[in-house]
């Protein structure tokens, strides 16, 4: 989630309260304070709020919640005589532009900071990384329009931001910091994205990097905004938030025409909010007076509509409000979670375990009372430990991971002695006997089955002991079952038999295979148990996921 | 004063003994030795006996003294090896050539006159023969000689005497009974009764035991089945399932738009394998298209089928939360899920790739954001965490959201876990009409503050 810097000074200023009341307040607007430092606060804004990616959107919540101006902000929007092009050739590039001109701003360096902390949160959250949404910020008046935005071959030039020579595109893609960082949105495509003026100038290259021509600085007085990208909804998302954050820092907006149409439309959008079914999913018993009131604070505009419905406009800026529970959220939060009554609803119900965890339980009451003691390894393993140190060949049903974040984890296991020995190796050093089990999900082909695994290490660990504890476990378990030559190649040879039910293998035990052992480097002799607990309950397996 | 019986029974020969050796002392009590001498110290502990030790040296014949013993020593081999005389060249082809005709023109018994060894004598037996013969007897020189041959070793042997004290005496005349002592009791002692003529030896209780290690439920399990133990209490029915999913069900059917970085190779664990779509998918399609048949925008654009049929190791358990509503549209539902979860991370202090996930949903036909938070309090409540607020939250397939905080000394508040209402978005295509209540939490993070951890891969 990013992070927002809110200078103090600006921040009051805008806010009209101090410090110490606005920290108070942040998280119950919805969100994490990061650290509070000399000057500034750091705030972390939920992902759907990116109306508060701003010390300007921050504060303009602020004074609605602390009551200082309530209701909707009014944004006008006057004609410029500006007018934009698009060319077809970008139509399977980069097709979707917004843009705005943004007059008479008084960018001090702190507002500067703040607008392009704004966009650099909108690259991320919104543009998904610049490939689905990208911003540019121009100084308007180093430049003459009408715009055209079109697709330019890789080998025209211009003089891209902190530089200070023409670069052809194909050069900013290899050599500019900004180029290696995002080519790989464009580099495939037949023709690169730009924007330039009436005169050739260029404005942008997007979604890589401005031109130093319109660089933005303190003197900047009028702004135009480019806003490009693959998907329309998102592309105008960010220019109205962009627009509103602008207004509220003391400009004021022209719209700009792209291939007719005018733009930004910084309308809200209406909708009638159900009084009865918002304070049923809330369990409130607000009146529609009270919603409305609320909602005012959370900076909508709201008007009672009759006895069960508040009509409510919803600032252009706020993206989240997909649904009418997002507005009903906004009634909770404004009301102040710590104003709702924790209430139990009445909801009758008799609770039931899982039978695959009431099998563990049980199963563990046994074990431990063997003398075992449980262990919880991972469930992701590795070839090596599964098949190569256990001397068996791998298992053409384990399911492997497609891009692992190490060695040793590079499948899902598909049994659980592997790792009960993996630990034998670990705790080598340690008191004997050590005898220690497990019971968990393996993964075979698509699906999830439980196994249970026993290892017991001590000089007089053998057969007899791994046969003694298994035929301890069937019988605590209630199952009958003979027993088969293995040939396991994990077990010594003679020293190994297969646990068979209803004429079915379903587990092993016996003495590992002291090659096992010279590859888990343990030097003490092991006894072993695996069993199958879907094949010996085979009521409990799992339907395919 | 406590004695064993064997103390007794020593103490008891002693008096008419005064002094002896546990050999003989062995003998008359019919114990090892060794055992005599253990009676004895515990006797000369308590004042009642003096155990002396003292250590002799003895030389004993090695294995070339005892051969030479027998076949004679090298000198005397040589010696009667030739008659009168004979040249020093033949006398080298004797085996003894090199020591013996040195020891012959020591002890005298032979000179060099001209190249050749000529006898002088008889060659009367040597002090060195004779030696070998008694070697515990010889001079002093000839054990030195003996010992530097090495001939002989010297060994050492310890040898005990035992006698009485006035105080054992004294305690012997006062009268000792000499009733057995009994370590084990057998069966038959106790079903005879013979038990009750017995003397019971006594144990030294300061002396720690041999450590025992118990069969033990692992810690963590046991903080998961006391989790599973409350919301089994609070009516709750527990789930369990694969931890293979689609990636319809992990993200799709919970409204996760198809561009969210989290789905990505980079932050979930992709597998080789397609998913098949379940019925009525094309319900979650329009939703995230266009918001289906609810009051929602959706999030636009296009839903590929196609990127929904990826299969994923489960970054939560919701989706078989998800998964139990569709099966289950009517209400009331009240289920709980503790299982693992997996996130493509690095192994840190803080994270782990794999990690336990607890969540509850209930749906109902009047539950609300209330009761919500009255669950929230009502478990963390039963965990142990007494004073639980709330503060907004986002979570994509929650409206509202809320995230709970618990005190905890030293700490403050800790954010633990998340919670909200299940968006119309997620319930809608499956039929449900209800508000579905839905909470989880990380089991390892609240391991950890109840353990007490600072690094979360002590907990496994």
């Amino acid at each position: 989630m990013p992070v927002v810097s809110l200078p103090y000074k600006y921040l009051e200023r805008l806010c009209g309260s101090d410090r110490k009341t606005i920290i108070d307040h942040l998280p119950m607007i919805g969100s994490d304070i990061e650290r509070i430092l000399e000057d500034q606060v750091d705030v972390e804004f939920f992902p759907s709020r990116v109306d508060l990616y701003s010390t300007e959107g921050v504060a303009r919540a602020m004074r609605g919640f602390l009551g200082i101006e309530t209701g909707e902000e009014i944004y006008q929007v006057n004609p410029s005589s500006i007018t934009f092009s698009v060319d077809e050739n970008l139509r399977d590039v980069r097709p979707y532009i917004g843009s705005a001109v943004i007059r008479d701003v008084n960018l001090d360096n702190e507002a500067i900071i703040s607008l392009m902390g704004v966009q650099e949160a909108l690259h991320w959250v919104v543009g998904r990384g610049r490939a689905k949404v990208a911003i540019g910020v121009h100084d308007l008046d180093k430049v003459t329009p009408p715009f055209r935005y079109y697709g330019a071959p890789v080998s025209r030039s211009f003089i891209p931001l902190d530089y200070d020579r023409e670069m052809t595109l194909a050069e900013i893609m290899e050599e500019h910091p900004k180029g290696r960082d995002y080519s790989h949105i464009v580099k495939d495509k037949p023709v690169m994205p730009l924007i330039e003026d009436a005169n050739g100038n260029v404005l942008s290259f997007p979604p890589i990097i401005n031109g130093e021509l319109t660089r933005v600085t303190e003197s900047s007085k009028n702004l135009l905004l480019d806003v490009t990208g693959t998907d329309e909804r998102a592309v105008m998302t960010a220019l109205r938030v962009l627009c509103t954050t602008l207004i509220t820092a003391g400009g004021r907006c022209e719209s700009v025409e792209v291939n007719g149409v005018v733009m930004p439309d910084l309308s809200p959008s209406l909708r009638n909010i159900d009084v009865p079914s918002c304070n049923r999913l809330l369990g409130t018993g607000f009146s529609a007076e009270e919603i409305a009131g609320i909602l005012e604070k959370m900076r909508y505009g709201a008007e009672k509509a009759g006895d069960t419905t508040v009509l409510v406009r919803i600032p252009c800026y706020r993206a989240d409000i997909m649904h009418e529970w997002d507005v009903y959220e906004d009634v909770a939060i404004g009301a102040g979670f710590s104003n709702l009554d924790a209430r139990l609803p009445a909801t009758f119900a008799t609770g039931h375990e899982h039978p695959v965890n009431a099998l563990a339980s049980a199963i563990r009451d046994i074990c431990t009372g063997l003398g075992y003691l449980e262990v919880m390894p991972f469930t992701l393993s590795n070839e090596d430990v599964m098949y190569t140190r256990m001397q068996r060949e791998p298992d053409p049903a384990a399911l492997r991971v497609l891009h692992p974040i190490s060695e040793e984890q590079t499948l899902v296991r598909t049994d659980i002695l592997p790792l009960l020995l993996d630990l034998l190796r670990i705790n080598k050093r340690r008191e004997l006997p050590q005898r220690i089990f497990h019971t968990g999900d393996v993964v075979l082909s698509m699906q999830t089955f439980q196994k249970l695994a026993l290892a017991s290490t001590h000089t007089g660990a053998d057969f007899s002991e791994a046969f003694a504890t298994a035929d301890a476990l069937m019988r605590e378990l209630g199952i009958f079952y003979t027993t088969a030559e293995s040939t396991d190649p994990a077990f010594i040879p003679g020293r190994a038999a297969d646990i068979m039910v209803d004429g079915m293998k379903t587990g092993t035990f016996g003495e590992i295979h002291p090659g096992v052992l010279n590859r888990f480097d343990i030097d003490q002799p092991v006894s072993g148990i695996e069993i199958d607990l879907h094949l010996l309950f085979p009521g409990q397996r799992e339907t395919k996921s | 004063m406590q004695l064993t019986l064997n103390e007794k029974r020593l103490l008891l020969e002693l008096v008419k003994k005064e002094t002896t050796t546990p050999e003989e002392m062995g003998t008359i009590l019919d114990r090892p030795a060794d055992s005599v001498v253990q009676y004895g110290g515990l006797l000369s502990q308590k004042g009642l006996a003096k155990v002396e030790r003292t250590v002799t040296t003895t030389l004993i014949l090695t294995g070339e003294g005892s051969l030479y013993l027998k076949e004679g020593l090298p000198e005397r081999q040589l010696y009667n090896s030739f008659s009168a005389s004979t040249s020093i060249a033949d006398l080298n082809s004797h085996p003894h050539a090199k020591i013996g005709l040195g020891w012959m023109k020591r002890l005298g018994w032979v000179k060099i006159e001209a190249g050749k060894v000529v006898k002088t004598g008889d060659a009367a037996t040597s002090a060195i023969e004779a030696g070998l013969k008694n070697p515990d007897t010889a001079p002093a020189d000839v054990k030195k000689d003996l010992l530097k041959r090495g001939l002989v070793t010297e060994e050492e042997s310890v040898r005990y005497t035992i006698s009485i004290t006035d105080e054992g005496r004294k305690l012997a005349s006062s009268g000792i009974t000499l009733t057995g002592e009994t370590g084990t009791l057998t069966a038959g002692q106790i079903s005879s009764g013979a038990w009750k003529d017995l003397s019971l030896r006594r144990y030294d209780i300061t002396k720690r035991p041999r450590p025992l290690w118990p069969g033990k439920i692992h810690p963590y399990q046991r903080m998961i089945d006391e989790m599973r133990r409350i919301l089994l209490d609070m009516g709750f029915t527990e789930l369990h399932g694969s931890i293979i999913q689609g990636a319809f069900w992990n993200f799709d059917a919970l409204f996760q738009p198809q561009d969210h970085p989290a789905r990505e190779m980079q932050d979930t664990f992709h597998l080789a394998g397609e998913q098949p779509l379940p019925k009525g998918w094309e319900k979650v399609r329009n939703m995230h298209e266009s918001g289906g048949e609810t009051s929602s925008t959706g999030w636009g654009g296009n839903w590929d089928p196609e990127k929904a049929k990826a299969t994923v190791l489960r970054t939560h358990t919701t989706s078989l939360s998800i998964q139990h509503l569709a099966a289950h549209p009517e209400p009331p539902v009240k289920a709980f899920c503790i299982g693992r979860v997996y996130r493509r991370e690095a192994i840190d202090p803080t994270h782990l790739p794999e990690f336990e996930q607890l969540e509850g949903i209930v749906m109902d036909t009047h539950v609300n954001f209330r009761n919500l938070l009255g669950y929230l309090k009502e478990f963390y409540g039963r965990m142990g965490f007494e004073s639980v607020r709330f503060r907004p939250g986002y979570f994509p397939y929650t409206e509202p959201s809320v995230e709970p905080e618990v005190f905890i000394d030293d700490l403050g508040w800790v954010e633990l876990g998340g919670a909200g209402i299940f968006r119309e978005e997620v319930t809608s295509p499956w039929g449900i009409t209800c508000p579905v209540l839905a909470w989880g939490l990380g089991v390892s993070r609240v391991a950890m503050l109840r353990m007490g951890l600072t690094d979360l891969r002590e907990l496994y």
